[in-house]
């Protein structure tokens, strides 16, 4: 058994973790939720925010010029992928989206790839993000700990977006009802573009952020996809609240499993997300009429 | 008949053609006995997914976890020394693979879409997961198991090469014919209505979730035994049968080859492996070989959205499809197709027969509301055994609110219902199906992509077999009574001349029957028709009207409809809705003097009237 | 559990080569070192792999996925060798080999990219046996791919020479008779390692592992507590993480936590990397020193050396071996004016397997299979020279005997190159660092 102390870290670290958890899927959660698509290359767009940091920061060293043309970057990429690819598919079944996303992410990792090479790149953690913070009960890292300031404070401006503006208004719409999103006409396809490439940057932004704690490499998004989808699982498909809450699930349940055995903090994410389709299959915050 | 459902035996001799000359054809182009061998086990493993995927509209990324199962409890026998029976080993892997699919299936099967997809493979990459570590004694972890033995026939063993092609495509051949025949069973039938369209086929009377865990188990034993033999083929058992990569080059492939064709797995599997073994040799290429292959994915998926064998099939069907399309008027309303008598064929006697004293629907004050809005309040009526009963109403009034709690779509808030006296609120869509109500939509709820038979079809199996029945072997229009019925429905509705027309093609106004004829077809004690004659023709309403009025003669008719003239020639009783709640019931008379009724009338149907 | 198969195997290829009639007649009685004659039935790809003037290597690495870039070094230094060999020049002649070629017969080589599955390596490898006759297979970057393809080796009687794998099975319980590796062993890794770190740190340490949940993970954790222990060097933590782990906070909370003095992290290539940089921002190294029992190629570059300096380790090969072995300078100044960078290990082992290979070719005088791994099984006696010094392949398991460098990293002031990144320490002899014969478990298979 933990000691109690050790515990409380390992709660601590997964509110660290769930906060980014929680940014991957909100990214997800938006464009699946107003547009149905299931976007399979979101782990390649997180993985490209990182490299478009490493990029900005190995020419000019400053994290927040990283952030800002990452994130436009970012905004470009969204606006393209959309326009020449997700498009043409808003028509075509579900599967079908699915598969051009999942293709589209095998294009971006290996172009990265092909680019940069499969050496794992560095971001510098930036200078006030640097050493470490005694917490009383633990030393966290600096820039973790205001990490978790920084993606609430993004999350926050999410929620503004989505439940204080027009565009927002579209996104919920969406979420509620498909079709209900498409009687309100030309507007809709404008809305879905810039959905589209809200998430894209939702994901890069993700990437960015969590560039300088772990290794820049071209596969690096492939695991979020995954923890990503269950985290929509148990938060409730399309739903923006689920996805913060099921993220922060997510996370805790990762770290408190490591403070027993860090072997199965994976094993029992799927476990507890088997469960949840036994006792709620619609996940914590979903509706029972969605798919 | 049989002949014709099932289609001819051409697949089946292309496919053995094929298995017999692939060997000497493929391999001056480099391709070795064991490069066709693992395209053989993609094709199997793709014959289950096709079901699940092509048929079913299932998309599963989780097929890894099946391969792996099936492949890792066979080696696990054998090289443990447990079983030396390398056929029973891989029976016994496929019943495992089967069993886990059972269990994933049954979680994941209540969510669809894309929902579904994403359960799946959570489920693929928990199995990688337990695989690599809490199993690893078992399954030798990232190593996986090496040394699995082959099997012998006849105490010969069937060893690499050549024997080993042979065992594979004798086991290909029999997945496809076993597919082919499930495909083309009612169960089949029943799978292809589900990815046609879920809801309808819930309302015929099917159980929708018993069919998708069924095909889900089919599919995961197809995975299991690919994935058996792969560690045959290559005396090793990899650990990464289990890795995502699997799962979705297994969906890659199939997309190439074609959805839906059962072949396209394997087609997919020639190509994707060819190319991705000559493009890495092609000079420079290297590793862009899988950013290549991706482009071209991505290429396939934009343009060509058959796959190849599915254009392939595609070219061959067109014709045919493009004759069924010349012979449908561009314009609805064509009165002389309509049968103006009785129909030659009487149509089959209702399978329950009915008890005249009891009201065939009994509503009890049911209500629903939604949120604060009261779509339907405290309505109470009876539909009499054997009569026309009509429900009218403005629009908003909750008509066919009251109609999906009639048939138990939706659960209503308070109140309840019972069909000849029995409760059948809370059984749902598909049990009161099979009780015998039968309903047609306000928007028609069709399987666009079946023919006009195959549609009727599916609602006249539905009571024959009942909720579930895993008749995989027989054909599925060998069944006498279901083809009567059929056939009795056709001429009812009158789209004999159209039998084997994709209904997508058809006018709006023969949807709008065979709505009505798919209704009839479940063979309903309680027929619930929602604005039949909406969007008819002049010419289509009066024919429509003697239909109703004919299917009126054998069974209890519910008919919610704008059209007064027409409610008031055919209706016996008829109750009105105003604002969800029960304005007045009575006979065409006594409504027709209703001052209520006229004043809401009057004060509605100015501003309600339909278009 | 390999062996029963082993025999097996030979059942099949005994009868996709002759049919069942002739299985009896495979017996090569008293063949010794005597070069195979024209009598010897056809094992394998042998004849026809031989009957031109070329001869065929199949080579499978991961170019794409997770160790992709030890992939590419790898097959660069592959790439190297076979270009040296068929020029047959100064290089060539410096290791032994005689004109151009391996017996005069220039080798052709392709390229598969592996994808780090090891079903992938043996579908490859499998394609090049079958269509291009390969006389050798070899290239990996995991423990997994190379049992996978040892047991391949073994059942198509092709011989493989074993690319970067530490694992104890590939010569341990997973051995083949057909297959031979180069790299240290876990435990001639550790058992290097022990004296030099406990030297170094002294005695009853506490110390904390981080352990990727795989066989090599666990086969590193085993060997080094094992090797420590005498020192009285106990376990505070052991924290197992799952593959692919990309955020480790969980696991090093608890090593930070552990009260250790030592913190030794198993993970490889880019989780390496990772996982050492994340140790830093939770402060492990302030109360911790780090060892690496095997250190990946690019782990200092990509780490920085900030991180890496202080750090004890081994690695396979160090290019600052030039200094102490003539053909390691040859090979690094090759490698350089080819493909522009100092090569790392896993280049050396592509390099290196691929001579020794060709070596024993030459002195078996036959690409005969039987002969060619007889020929190695005796190198004892008769050593190859090599970018390591003095090596042989031990005839009980295949491992190769070969020293041991031990390595610390240098802080970022010390490196007087931009490849500066390690000093060696010590060159533990092979012989003191290997494990007795058959103390993991290998038991050779049939040699036809």
């Amino acid at each position: 058994m933990p000691s109690a102390p050790l515990l409380l870290s390992q709660a601590f670290n997964g509110l660290a973790l769930g906060t980014l958890l929680a940014l991957v899927a909100s990214g997800l959660t938006i464009i699946l939720g107003t547009l149905g698509v299931l976007n399979f290359a979101h782990g390649a767009l997180f993985m490209l925010g990182a490299y478009a940091m490493y990029v900005v920061t190995a020419q000019t060293g400053s994290f927040f010029l990283g952030i800002l043309v990452g994130a436009a970057f970012m905004l470009v990429v969204g606006v393209v992928l959309e326009r020449g690819l997700i498009r043409l598919f808003y028509g075509r079944p579900h599967e079908d989206q699915i598969l051009v996303t999942f293709g589209a992410g095998i294009v971006i990792v290996e172009g990265v790839r092909a680019l940069f090479g499969a050496n794992t790149q560095s971001v510098p953690t930036p200078s006030w993000g640097q050493g470490i913070v005694q917490l009383g009960f633990l030393f966290y890292p600096t820039y973790r700990l205001e990490l978790i300031g920084i993606v609430a404070a993004l999350l926050f401006v999410l929620y503004l977006i989505l439940y204080r503006t027009s565009i927002g208004l579209v996104v919920r719409a969406g979420i509620e009802d498909a079709r209900m999103v498409g009687i309100l006409g030309i507007n809709v396809r404008r809305s879905f573009l810039l959905v589209f490439a809200l998430g894209v940057v939702a994901a890069g932004v993700s990437g960015m952020l969590y560039a300088p704690i772990v290794s820049v490499e071209p596969d690096m998004g492939s695991s979020f996809l995954v923890e990503a989808f269950v985290v929509i699982v148990i938060g409730g498909l399309g739903s923006y609240p689920g996805a913060v809450v099921g993220g922060l699930i997510a996370g805790e349940i990762i770290s408190i499993t490591s403070a027993f055995n860090s072997a199965y903090s994976e094993v029992m994410l799927y476990a507890v997300m088997a469960l949840l389709l036994v006792l709620r299959p619609q996940g914590l915050f979903g509706s029972e009429g969605r798919v | 008949m049989a002949a014709r459902v099932r289609g001819t035996l051409w697949p089946e001799l292309a496919v053995v053609a094929v298995l017999l000359v692939a060997p000497f054809v493929l391999l001056p182009l480099g391709f070795s006995y064991d490069l066709l061998q693992r395209i053989l086990d993609w094709g199997l493993i793709g014959l289950g997914f096709d079901l699940l995927f092509g048929a079913t509209g299932l998309l599963s990324f989780g097929q890894a976890a099946f391969y792996g199962t099936g492949g890792f409890v066979a080696a696990y026998l054998l090289v443990g020394h447990v079983i030396a029976n390398v056929w029973l080993a891989l029976v016994l892997g496929t019943i495992a693979a089967g069993l886990v699919g059972l269990v994933v299936g049954w979680l994941a099967v209540r969510r669809i879409g894309i929902y579904f997809t994403m359960i799946t493979l959570a489920f693929g990459e928990m199995a990688y997961f337990l695989e690599n570590s809490p199993l690893s004694h078992y399954t030798g972890g990232e190593n996986g198991l090496p040394g699995v033995p082959v099997p012998s026939l006849g105490g010969m063993p069937i060893s690499a090469g050549l024997p080993m092609y042979w065992l594979l495509a004798v086991l290909f051949f029999a997945g496809f014919v076993l597919a082919r025949r499930i495909l083309h069973s009612p169960f089949g039938a029943v799978l292809r209505a589900i990815k046609g369209n879920t809801t309808r086929t819930g309302m015929t009377g099917h159980s929708v979730p018993a069919y998708k865990l069924a095909v889900f188990v089919i599919a995961a034993l197809y995975a299991g035994l690919a994935g058996g033999l792969l560690g045959v083929l290559q005396s090793y058992m990899p650990p990464d049968a289990f890795a995502l990569d699997t799962s979705g080059q297994l969906v890659v492939q199939t997309v190439i080859g074609g959805v839906g064709t059962l072949v396209g797995p394997l087609v997919g599997a020639t190509l994707w492996l060819w190319l991705r073994d000559n493009l890495q040799q092609v000079p420079h290429v290297g590793a862009l070989w899988k950013l290549i292959l991706g482009l071209i994915f991505v290429l396939l998926v934009v343009v060509l959205k058959r796959g190849i064998a599915g254009e392939i099939r595609w070219a061959f069907t067109r014709r045919r499809l493009a004759a069924a399309e010349a012979g449908v008027p561009e314009e609805t309303g064509d009165a002389a197709v309509m049968p103006p008598t009785a129909p030659a064929l009487p149509l089959s006697a209702p399978l329950v027969v009915a008890r005249t004293d009891a009201p065939a629907l009994r509503a009890i004050g049911v209500s629903k509301f939604y949120g604060g809005l009261h779509a339907v309040e405290n309505v109470s009526f009876e539909v009499r055994t054997g009569s026309i009963h009509a429900v009218i109403g403005p629009n908003g009034a909750g008509k066919s609110t009251l109609f999906k709690m009639l048939k138990d779509e939706i659960a209503p808030t308070a109140g309840e219902v019972l069909l000849f006296g029995r409760r059948i609120t809370g059984l749902g869509p598909t049990r009161t199906a099979q009780l015998g109500i039968g309903k047609s939509n306000q928007l028609n709820q069709l399987f666009l992509d079946l023919t006009v038979t195959e549609n009727l079809r599916i609602a006249a199996l539905a009571r024959a077999r009942g909720t579930f029945r895993a008749d995989l072997w027989r054909a599925a229009d060998s069944l006498p009574a279901v083809e009567r019925q059929v056939a009795a429905a056709m001429e009812t509705v009158g789209l004999i001349h159209r039998a084997d027309v994709p209904v997508h093609v058809l006018p709006y106004g023969e949807k709008r029957r065979l709505e009505i004829g798919i209704a009839l077809a479940t063979g309903p004690n309680v027929l619930l028709l929602d604005e039949p004659l909406a969007g008819m023709s002049p010419a289509e309403r009066v024919a429509t009207r003697a239909l109703v009025r004919e299917i009126g003669r054998t069974r209890t008719l519910l008919i919610v409809e704008h059209d007064m003239d027409a409610i008031f020639e055919l209706a016996e009783r008829i109750t009105v809705l105003y604002e969800g709640r029960l304005l007045a019931d009575g006979t065409p008379d006594e409504i027709q003097g209703n001052q209520a009724v006229q004043d809401a009338y009057l004060g509605g149907l100015h501003e309600h009237e339909p278009a | 559990m390999n062996k029963r198969i082993g025999e097996a195997a030979l059942d099949r290829r005994q009868m996709l080569q002759l049919g069942l009639g002739a299985a009896g007649g495979l017996m090569l009685p008293g063949l010794g070192l005597i070069p195979a004659r024209a009598a010897e039935a056809p094992l394998g790809t042998w004849p026809a792999g031989v009957s031109g003037s070329t001869v065929f290597v199949g080579v499978t690495s991961p170019l794409t996925g997770a160790y992709s870039a030890d992939g590419k070094d790898e097959v660069l230094g592959y790439e190297l060798a076979f270009a040296e060999i068929n020029a047959g020049g100064a290089n060539a002649q410096a290791w032994g080999l005689k004109g151009k070629g391996v017996l005069g017969k220039q080798i052709r080589h392709a390229i598969a990219d592996s994808e780090l599955k090891p079903n992938v390596a043996v579908q490859a490898q499998t394609q090049f046996i079958q269509r291009d006759k390969a006389m050798m297979i070899t290239g990996c970057v995991s423990s997994a791919e190379a049992v996978a393809l040892e047991e391949l080796a073994q059942r198509e009687h092709v011989l493989n020479m074993v690319g970067a794998a530490g694992a104890n099975a590939a010569t341990g319980h997973d051995c083949q008779r057909y297959a031979f590796r180069s790299q240290p062993s876990a435990y001639m890794a550790c058992k290097a390692l022990a004296p030099v770190v406990a030297q170094h740190y002294g005695r009853g340490k506490k110390v904390a592992y981080l352990v990727p949940d795989y066989n090599y993970g666990h086969s590193v954790f085993g060997s080094f507590s094992a090797f420590t222990k005498p020192y009285g060097w106990t376990t505070a933590a052991k924290e197992v993480v799952p593959l692919s782990a990309t955020d480790y906070s969980s696991a090093l909370l608890n090593i930070a936590n552990s009260g250790a003095d030592i913190f030794v992290n198993i993970e490889f290539a880019a989780q390496a990397v990772n996982s050492t940089k994340q140790a830093a921002q939770f402060g492990v190294f302030k109360k911790m020193q780090m060892i690496v029992p095997n250190i990946s190629s690019f782990q200092a570059q990509e780490t920085g050396a900030a991180l890496m300096g202080g750090v004890f380790g081994t690695m396979d090969w160090n290019w600052k071996l030039e200094d102490r072995f003539p053909l390691a300078k040859s090979f690094v100044a090759a490698f350089q004016a080819k493909n522009h960078y100092t090569p790392n290990w896993g280049a050396n082992i592509g390099y290196l397997q691929t001579y020794i290979w060709a070596l024993g070719v030459e002195r078996a005088g036959t690409f005969y299979p039987p002969a060619v791994i007889k020929a190695l099984e005796a190198s004892k006696t008769n050593p190859f020279d090599s970018t390591l010094g003095k090596v042989w392949y031990r005839a009980e398991d295949h491992q190769l005997v070969r020293p041991v460098p031990v390595v610390l990293g240098n802080a970022p002031g010390a490196m007087k190159t931009k490849d500066d990144w390690f000093n060696i320490v010590d060159l533990v002899p092979g012989e003191q660092a290997i494990s007795p014969p058959t103390f993991l478990g290998c038991k050779l298979g049939s040699y036809t």
